[in-house]
């Protein structure tokens, strides 16, 4: 192989290897890619200075900041569009008690449903033999655009009682929400992609769990 | 449902038959690279505020058309891409690369006085956002958004050999830069 040739080959190689470390290449490029990593001794440090590329795009964009209004002015403007009309979600007692909340304000319903939920837990406690589990509604002092979430839809036949305290223990705290359709903003206090990836897991894992969505996960990605 | 697996194209199927919440959902899934990527496109976050909400009220709209040829991010890209340079073309602004560039350019420091001071990753990274935008945009979309070769071409609407050629060139650029400031990487 000449030295241009060569030269060339690598060129093609090197235009390839963000594809490689994104994951999105395969057949023949990905075949030749490998080939090259395993023959080459020049190709690990090029791979070496692809991963730094790979990081530092990713702290350039993750520099952005978008505003942490930007759901709650999404939907008013969502709510404003017209679309095919939505038949009522929830056939839960969650969904028909905060379906009437959603008519008002955003956060005006929040506040409502917020005070909703410490009555029930309140009521939770006062029953006899209660467990004392508690849970907890994000405040200012979180700084929710941070931190990492998941959506949670409960079930319909869900006890308010088990949701406290399984939240109350694993130190969850619902952020916002009920949606129309009864999905709940949860913050999960997870520092790893690994924590987070097991609390999802367990909160799927429960009965009063009908959908769990993954939302924003610890920096680390995972 | 096994909703932590509930895939986009299931959620557009959702939005499509009038569901809401789904498109919320999908907000809360993607708004945030797409409000990255209409803000490194125009160089505005005022302007990327306005068009990534465009883009889901679009996504609203458009979700009974969805044929799923590509993938719910790429489409989505691709809507903010389309938006992005309408607004830019009606606010006849150019792009930033070349002021981004002027900027790194007139500071007090030269070049080499500025990299002395920061560290091959900070270099870097400062030397990702002064790339040209056609080449900038090529690295966010392989190395943040996770775009294949065939996706990048159907975001920016240009043929898969454009995107290698970008890509290749991006990188040049990118390697020519840190030798220039003392870290040579062996290529080109």
């Amino acid at each position: 192989m000449s030295a241009a040739e060569k030269m060339s080959r690598r060129d093609e190689m090197e235009t390839l290897l963000p594809f490689y470390l994104n994951g999105s290449l395969e057949g023949a490029e990905l075949e030749a890619v490998e080939e090259w990593l395993a023959s080459d001794p020049a190709a690990l440090a090029a791979l070496g200075e692809a991963e730094a590329e790979f990081s530092g795009t990713a702290a350039a964009n993750e520099a952005i900041r978008p505003p942490a209004d930007a759901l709650s002015r999404f939907t008013r403007a969502l709510d404003a569009e017209a679309g095919p009309a939505r038949k009522p979600a929830g056939q839960s007692w969650f969904a028909k008690v905060f379906g009437q909340l959603t008519a008002m304000p955003a956060g005006v319903a929040w506040a409502a449903a917020a005070a909703l939920l410490a009555l029930v837990l309140v009521q939770s406690f006062e029953r006899p033999g209660g467990k004392g589990n508690d849970f907890e509604v994000a405040g200012a002092q979180d700084d929710l655009a941070k931190l990492p979430f998941a959506l949670v839809k409960f079930k319909a036949d869900a006890k308010m009682s088990d949701i406290a305290g399984f939240l109350g223990q694993n130190g969850l705290k619902i952020a916002g929400g009920p949606t129309a359709d009864g999905i709940f903003h949860v913050t999960v206090p997870a520092e790893t992609a690994a924590d987070y990836d097991k609390l999802v897991s367990l909160i799927a894992a429960q009965p009063f769990a009908e959908a769990v969505i993954q939302g924003r996960k610890p920096a680390d990605g995972g | 449902m096994t909703a932590a697996t509930e895939t986009d194209r299931a959620l557009v199927d959702r939005v499509a038959k009038g569901d809401r919440a789904a498109v919320r959902l999908l907000f809360m899934r993607h708004h945030a690279r797409v409000y990255r990527f209409v803000a490194r496109q125009t160089g505005s976050e005022m302007m990327a505020d306005d068009i990534a909400n465009e883009v889901f009220l679009e996504l609203w709209k458009q979700a009974p058309g969805f044929e799923g040829r590509s993938e719910v991010s790429t489409w989505l890209l691709g809507i903010a891409r389309f938006k992005a340079l309408s607004s830019l073309r009606k606010k006849k602004e150019d792009w930033i690369d070349d002021d981004a560039a002027a900027e790194i350019a007139d500071g007090a420091d030269t070049p080499e006085v500025v990299t002395m001071k920061e560290d091959k990753a900070a270099a870097l990274r400062r030397m990702i956002n002064a790339l040209p935008e056609e080449h900038r945009t090529v690295i966010d979309l392989a190395y943040y958004h996770g775009q294949s070769v065939t996706e990048i071409g159907e975001v920016l609407d240009i043929p898969v050999a454009t995107v290698k050629t970008r890509m290749f060139y991006a990188r040049k650029k990118l390697g020519e830069a840190l030798k220039a400031a003392g870290y040579d990487r062996g290529w080109p």
